[in-house]
């Protein structure tokens, strides 16, 4: 008996062998073959689900969770060193229509292009639109209406400041009372002046990090900043394009007077955050996740608080998204758990913990959400704080396809004047003209 | 010649085992002769197939994709002749990009070769701890590119990097590493420099210990000194190893991408493209731009750039050390 038994197991294994190794060659035609019962909802069927995420989703716990609700599910994490790589393997798999993951993240910068290609990817209508803000599923959604993305965290802005900056020149340092200057970026400029005139400017201290991350938050509050809505046609270049405007007024010589010159995110900028007075900034345009990114450059810097306010109106920078494509091997069960980990408990749970705001109405209201203050920043009511600009935010501007590259090129334009001074406005507007001519 | 005994075989058989018997041997033959000619080509051949798999059908394929209107996502589109070549000749960006990687390629792969030289020459005299020294001058391979990168960025990082300390001690302004090209090239040429000098050093070690001792006794009966031996006995002996690192450095520096694309957090080269190279501006056009057809047309165009600057580079050094063998040579046939 035992010998047959042994036998019939290593006869068994050796036909799962070769049929993981069949399946998994398999995977790319499609439907030919595979059960159509697999990962359907509520089977006890085994099922390995890979989900690949980038930078921090704050899932781990989630996963263990999920995997302890549905014993039949195994999670494996295929976490991509950068959000660039990952970006770069949804590309490789849409180009040549290859399938290696379930579930995959993407960046709202990058969604453009796979709302394009929405072909590859499963509706997840079924979970229901309307657990977000229609500004956070209109990014998510093709022209016919299909919802490809559920949507993971999002950004909205608020402005960071130091207290000990303000104070020393002369401002108020009191969280409504700062919001009360920067109603609009004509407010924030004038007190900006006000501020390097004044003994802080003057020991060497800057309002803003540079104009490119101002840049960022100006052109998420303009409706449709580089190409035409209805057409995709670009338009940043025209006589009246609103980015241009936006440009002008940040590469004044007033405004650039204002500016630190680092380059968000490179080295220096990172290191300049524990600076004292010369060298560092005043204010920081700060979403949600912003908060992590300036604890974790200078823990031991006290001086920062969180003002409930954001020049020119509230607006969202950033937030991310989770895919199923449609050639899965358990579309199904990966859209079950994609449901799950979007769901406003989840969200709640992953911000309480790791600080990621959550895009889910519900969970934008929900008590522990907003009861959340954080100690860093003066015992900031972040969650309130944040909970009150998400409920502002009222639209998302419009990113065709060349979204993403016009962006880049336009970050680049403001580098070349303000951090390396490789060129005045006039020129580097030149470069970035040839740059999106090229596009096409 | 061989096949001397098969004539003396009729005198003892019949012609019918006669026949069979010439056609068994004329077969054995013939395999064997198959067997001299076609085995060898069948030995190397595991390379080669790889080579047409791995190497020749991706350059094919290529320029393929090179005359075509070609999108990441979208796949192949219409024939479009040079079209794509002649878009990248007149791109600004196309010549910035070939201008630093040429200047990047100079001035790592130059002291490069020069440094390794000298001390490869070091390491072959008589040192204590030999070992030691010479598996020391590896342990900068060993480190990750990406490693070395991080490091070198913070060596140059461009206010408040220890190198503008130091720099400052001296006098000298802070350099503006992270956005001035001369700088920032230099930069990554030493993150070059670092990983890649003490490779080359044990190949040209290497190449040294294989030279005769008796020619350098020659040469100290004859007076030289050290100098003199390291110019007239070494260099001109260890000749074809100075080619193989000089074409291996030649297509690596052309190549080069790791490390100016760590170079700064962002990967772009710079928002001047003050060290972006061909490589770099490869995987802009096909990854950022999404324009494979550009790409492909500019991976050609750095091909054959390649190609000219090795075969330069080869006539170059033959020149040097056949100049310096020749004169010998005459000598001894005087002798």
């Amino acid at each position: 008996m035992r010998k047959t038994t042994r036998k019939s197991w290593a006869v068994a294994a050796g036909v799962a062998g070769i049929a993981l190794l069949a399946t998994a060659c398999s995977s790319g035609d499609g439907d030919s073959g595979t059960s159509p019962t697999s990962g359907s909802t509520g089977s006890t069927e085994k099922v390995t689900l890979k989900i690949q995420t980038f930078n921090e989703f704050g899932y781990k716990d989630l996963y263990t969770e999920y995997m302890k609700l549905h014993p039949n599910v195994t999670i494996v994490d295929d976490k991509a060193d950068k959000s660039d790589t990952a970006r770069a393997n949804v590309q490789t798999a849409i180009a040549t229509g290859t399938v290696t993951e379930d579930i995959v993240a993407a960046d709202v910068d990058w969604m453009p292009e796979l709302v394009d290609h929405s072909d590859f990817f499963a509706d997840l209508s079924s979970i229901g639109g309307d657990r977000w803000p229609s500004w956070k599923t209109g990014q998510a959604t093709d022209d016919a209406g299909k919802l490809i993305g559920a949507g993971t965290d999002s950004g909205p802005e608020a402005v960071c400041y130091r207290k000990d900056l303000f104070e020393k020149a002369g401002l108020p340092t009191d969280r409504e009372a700062v919001a009360q200057l920067l109603g609009t970026w004509d407010d924030y400029f004038a007190t900006g002046k006000k501020f390097i005139d004044s003994a802080a400017g003057k020991a060497g201290a800057a309002w803003f990090d540079s104009i490119g991350a101002l840049s960022q938050g100006m052109i998420n509050q303009l409706k449709a900043p580089f190409e035409d809505p209805s057409t995709q046609k670009i338009t940043v270049l025209d006589a009246d394009s609103p980015a241009k405007a936006v440009y002008d007024q940040l590469t004044s010589a007033d405004v650039l007077a204002q500016s630190a010159h680092l380059g968000q995110w490179s080295d220096p900028w990172n290191k300049a955050f524990t600076n004292d007075v010369k060298g560092a900034w005043a204010t920081q345009l700060c979403p949600p996740w912003m908060t992590q990114i300036i604890s974790g450059a200078a823990p031991d810097q006290k001086n920062w608080d969180i003002a409930p306010v954001m020049p020119g109106g509230a607006s969202n920078w950033g937030g991310s998204f989770l895919l199923v494509p449609k050639d899965g091997k358990h579309v199904q069960a990966a859209t079950d758990l994609v449901n799950w980990l979007t769901d406003p408990a989840q969200q709640a749970k992953v911000f309480v913990q790791y600080g990621n705001f959550p895009s889910a109405v519900k969970a934008t209201t929900d008590a522990t959400v907003v009861a959340k203050t954080d100690t860093y920043f003066g015992n900031a009511p972040s969650g309130k704080i944040f909970s009150d600009r998400f409920a502002q935010v009222a639209f998302q501007p419009f990113r065709g396809p060349n979204y993403f590259p016009i962006n880049d090129a336009l970050g680049k334009a403001y580098t070349r004047v303000d951090v390396d001074k490789t060129d005045d406005a006039a020129s580097s507007w030149k470069k970035f003209e040839t740059d999106v001519n090229n596009l096409s | 010649m061989a096949t001397t005994s098969t004539p003396s075989a009729p005198e003892t058989a019949t012609d019918d085992e006669v026949r069979r018997q010439r056609r068994r041997v004329g077969f054995s033959q013939k395999l064997g002769r198959l067997d001299v000619k076609v085995s060898p080509y069948l030995y190397i051949s595991p390379f080669f197939i790889l080579f047409a798999v791995v190497g020749l059908f991706p350059l094919l394929y290529t320029a393929w994709v090179a005359l075509h209107q070609w999108s990441l996502l979208d796949g192949e589109g219409p024939w479009v002749g040079m079209e794509n070549f002649k878009h990248v000749l007149t791109q600004q960006y196309f010549w910035t990009g070939v201008r630093n990687t040429i200047s990047i390629f100079l001035l790592s792969s130059v002291p490069q070769v020069i440094i390794a030289l000298v001390i490869a020459a070091v390491l072959d005299a008589n040192l204590r701890a030999r070992t030691f020294w010479r598996m020391g001058v590896l342990v900068p391979y060993v480190v990750a590119p990406v490693a070395v990168a991080l490091i070198f960025r913070q060596i140059f990082a461009d206010p408040t990097g220890w190198m503008n300390e130091v720099l400052g001690w001296v006098g000298v302004g802070p350099v503006r590493w992270g956005s001035a090209v001369l700088p920032s090239h230099i930069a990554i040429a030493t993150m070059v420099n670092y990983r890649w000098t003490g490779y080359n050093t044990l190949i040209f070690l290497a190449a040294m210990q294989a030279i005769p001792r008796d020619l350098y006794e020659a040469a100290i009966i004859d007076g030289a000194s050290r100098v003199r031996q390291f110019f007239s006995v070494t260099i001109p002996m260890v000749r074809p190893t100075m080619i193989f690192v000089i074409i291996t450095s030649t297509i690596g520096g052309l190549q080069i991408f790791d490390e100016p694309r760590m170079y700064s957090q962002t990967g772009d080269g710079g928002a001047d493209r003050q060290w972006m190279t061909v490589t770099m501006y490869i995987y802009e056009l096909g990854w950022k731009n999404q324009n494979f057809g550009r790409a492909a047309a500019v991976a050609w165009l750095l091909f054959i750039l390649i190609l000219i600057i090795g075969l330069i580079n080869f006539a170059f050094t033959r020149r040097i050390s056949s100049e310096s063998t020749k004169a010998p040579k005459r000598k001894k046939v005087r002798a």
